[in-house]
């Protein structure tokens, strides 16, 4: 019987075949190609909604489709489908997005009359196909690969205006930023193969597994470095989460994703919001079973999600662009995902990036019609009385901007409030790092709620400070759709894991967290599996839960102080920006302004690092080359070609010459046989 | 009493006259003579052993060298034709060309 999987190849195939169509034939189709991408990604993503029902029927999927190096006794490397419960619903996610973004398309880049469209069509169906690849990856090598071809088309992507000045500059640094990361992802991988003789993700062959045994002492594994199983494990986690930090825009790898707003609005709430940044996070919670046989590395994630969280919330404050305000927010917010990761918060991670990449995606399409409407004008000082020029997109764009804030009811309230309540009662049960990471994500809540609300503010509300702000350009259906649609699901998407409700009612919502325990037993890749009683996280990383006021209480305070700091934060904006004539406030800040506008320095601190510490070592390096290993390759090649001119003299080409020397040879032969043999 | 010594003293010095000639001439015709000398020096040695050890084969084998010297001289004659009618002299030291 043929069944969702058997087309899940096609999840990813289809969106080839759009950018085979678009790349070859887009000049000869009706709106370059979109048509074609629309149709796929549709495609696409009726089958994923299929497989999520069939995974709803207790179906998983875990198949070698295609062996390129078949190991004898060794290692072999393929090509995979796993298809689990959060598979199933990362690829929905994607596949949902890309197909809003395609539409969205129609509306920024068709009608806008831009040029190059076949080419944007076909990257962004290069695009959906890896990442949809990505996601359905069964193992690390796969992961890796698709995780790098969809670095190449952001790449692509936001160097997509590439006449212009700022884009390929901003494509190269995207790219050598991740690349950076990447090359700790690429040493991982390998690591792994090299420990464990496997990349799978599940299943009793897969290197969760085999690590957890190994620990558990049951089998042994060969390590390197002379460490010890644990440490070595750490060491493999770490050097995995730096193509995560790269990808996922995390400190101190996230200066490339600001810059890379210099790419086309729907690129960027495609692959800069919603999906590719998404990645990164996917992979950890991927390899979830892994990351949590290691303390160090849960308690590096959380201080790095923590820390970027706040440091990046922070940079969003005094930002004057749009796209500048929404990329940093990404940052932060990624950052609360990787807390959640760290933090023991398997459940709470995969909410808030569903979440996220609804709320977000929706923001930056929200932006992209904002932009539309400007002219092309991105600065929200130029902005003003959007509201009631534009209904649709503002009401769409408070949705997503409430949900960002984590307002009660949106979507992000109780994804954010659940990253938050996990971390605190693991950190409360004996583990500082966390607790720090806590408190920084606390404090970033505040920075989100105002940031967010200036945004709306000076968007939205008050008088038209430019002549574009009063006559601003109208916007068609096919923006008015994926807006409609995303508000909506910014609004409600929360139901899906409604953890405090639960606790106080006792009516059982946690429909995400049962979704994600589906996963069977053989895969290891259940919730239970993770952090329930006897799950990995009690066993090996030690975490412990606290409530300190009773599990309803702590719930219950949790969620007011976070819903308090994000309204404190929210009411501030509201104080000094919803008026009809917004002034900036951010010179009150002082010098801290100037840091904040700077971005710390960031730039200049990794420009400096490059300039002025990578440069001249890869002179001293270069001289070395030059002189020292081409030195001796030339003298080699000297003492030949002089000994040679010497030896070519004895070739005078008269016969007399070779007879003497004949002579003279045979009797130097005479003489040392004569002296060996002992003739004399 | 003539022993095999002489014959080999012989031998050597007809030999020797031969490598002289070989390497202080160069006259192509004295180069053809000077192989013919040791050519034959080595004939003396053959047939001196032939006859110290009382047995025949060295004596066939100065035939055979005889013979072989013959088709030498033929070889060796026409080679300096060519080296004449080329260079328009017999002087070995003339042709260089393969040192190139």
């Amino acid at each position: 019987m043929t069944g969702a999987f058997d087309f899940a190849p096609a999840i990813a195939l289809l969106p080839l075949a759009a950018f085979v169509v678009a790349l070859f034939g887009g000049k000869f189709l009706p709106k370059r190609g979109a048509l074609a991408g629309s149709t796929a990604l549709a495609g696409s993503l009726v089958l994923s909604i299929w497989t999520l029902v069939t995974v709803a029927g207790g179906e998983t999927y875990n198949a070698d489709l295609y062996t390129f190096v078949a190991g004898q006794d060794t290692l072999t490397l393929h090509l995979g489908i796993l298809i689990d419960p959060l598979s199933a619903l990362m690829l929905v996610i994607v596949s949902l997005i890309a197909l809003l973004v395609f539409i969205f398309s129609l509306g920024y880049m068709n009608d806008e009359g831009e040029t190059g469209l076949p080419r944007y069509y076909a990257e962004l169906g290069l695009f959906s196909f890896s990442m949809l690849a990505f996601v359905l990856a069964d193992n690390l090598l796969m992961a890796f690969m698709f995780f790098e071809l969809v670095g190449l088309c952001s790449y692509l992507l936001i160097g997509f205006w590439f006449r212009e000045e700022g884009p390929p500059s901003a494509a190269k640094k995207a790219f050598l930023v991740t690349r950076f990361g990447d090359y700790f992802f690429l040493v991982g991988t390998v690591g792994i193969f090299a420990t464990f003789g496997t990349g799978m993700f599940a299943g009793p062959e897969s290197f969760p597994h085999m690590a957890e045994q190994a620990l558990a002492g049951e089998t042994s594994v060969t390590t390197f470095f002379g460490l010890g199983e644990q440490a070595w494990f750490t060491v493999l986690g770490l050097l995995v989460l730096g193509g995560v930090i790269g990808k996922s825009a995390q400190f101190p790898l996230h200066t490339w994703l600001p810059d890379a707003m210099e790419g086309p609005t729907p690129v960027s709430a495609l692959i800069h919001a919603a999906t590719m940044v998404a990645a990164g996070v996917y992979l950890v919670a991927r390899m979830y079973g892994f990351y949590l046989l290691s303390p160090t590395a849960l308690g590096v994630i959380a201080l790095v999600g923590g820390f970027t969280a706040l440091f990046a919330a922070s940079m969003a404050l005094v930002k004057q662009e749009l796209k500048q305000v929404l990329a940093y927010s990404t940052i932060s917010q990624y950052g609360y995902m990787m807390l959640a990761l760290g933090g023991g918060g398997y459940v709470a991670a995969v909410f808030h990036l569903t979440t996220h990449a609804i709320f977000k995606a929706l923001l930056f399409l929200g932006a992209g019609a904002v932009i539309i409407a400007m002219h092309h004008n991105e600065n929200m000082w130029d902005m003003g009385g959007l509201k009631d020029k534009m209904p649709v997109t503002y009401y769409a764009f408070l949705s997503g901007s409430l949900a960002l804030a984590g307002i009660f009811p949106f979507a992000g309230f109780w994804s954010k409030d659940e990253v938050l309540y996990e971390t605190l009662i693991h950190g409360l049960g004996g583990n500082p790092l966390l607790l720090a990471g806590y408190a920084m994500g606390l404090l970033a809540v505040v920075f989100t709620g105002f940031y967010t609300f200036r945004m709306v503010f000076l968007t939205f509300h008050g008088e038209p400070r430019t002549e574009t702000a009063e006559d601003p350009h109208g916007v068609r259906w096919n923006v008015k759709l994926p807006l409609a649609v995303l508000g909506i699901l910014a609004a409600v998407a929360g139901v899906i894991n409604l953890a405090p409700v639960e606790k106080v009612t006792g009516v059982h919502l946690t429909f995400l967290h049962d979704w994600l325990d589906k996963a069977p037993d053989s895969f290891g890749t259940a919730v239970h599996h993770y952090t329930g009683d006897h799950g990995l996280m009690h066993e090996f990383a030690g975490y412990t839960a606290t409530n300190p006021l009773g599990e309803t209480g702590t719930v219950l305070a949790g969620a007011a102080v976070s819903l308090g700091l994000a309204l404190l934060g929210a009411g501030l904006a509201y104080r000094l920006y919803a008026v009809p004539d917004p002034e900036e406030h951010t010179d009150r800040l002082g010098s801290l302004k100037t840091l904040l506008m700077n971005n710390y320095y960031q730039d200049e601190y990794q420009v400096w690092l490059a300039r002025d510490v990578t440069l001249p070592l890869s002179r001293a390096a270069d001289t070395f080359d030059q002189s020292v290993i081409d030195g001796v390759v030339n003298a080699t090649s000297s003492v030949s070609l002089f000994a040679s001119e010497r030896v070519r003299r004895i070739q005078s080409g008269i016969v007399t010459h070779y007879a003497t020397l004949l002579t003279l040879g045979l009797v130097v032969i005479l003489v040392v046989l004569g002296l060996y043999g002992g003739w004399f | 009493m003539v022993g095999v010594v002489h014959y080999l003293v012989l031998s050597a010095a007809v030999f020797a006259i031969g490598v002289f000639g070989v390497m202080a001439r160069s006259n192509a015709l004295m180069f053809l003579m000077s192989v013919e000398l040791m050519l034959n020096a080595a004939n003396i040695n053959l047939v001196a052993f032939s006859l110290h050890y009382g047995n025949l084969t060295g004596q066939v084998f100065a035939l055979l060298v005889m013979a072989l010297a013959a088709a030498e001289v033929a070889i060796g004659l026409g080679i300096i034709l060519v080296l004449d009618r080329n260079f328009g002299d017999i002087d070995v030291t003339v042709p260089t060309t393969m040192r190139r």
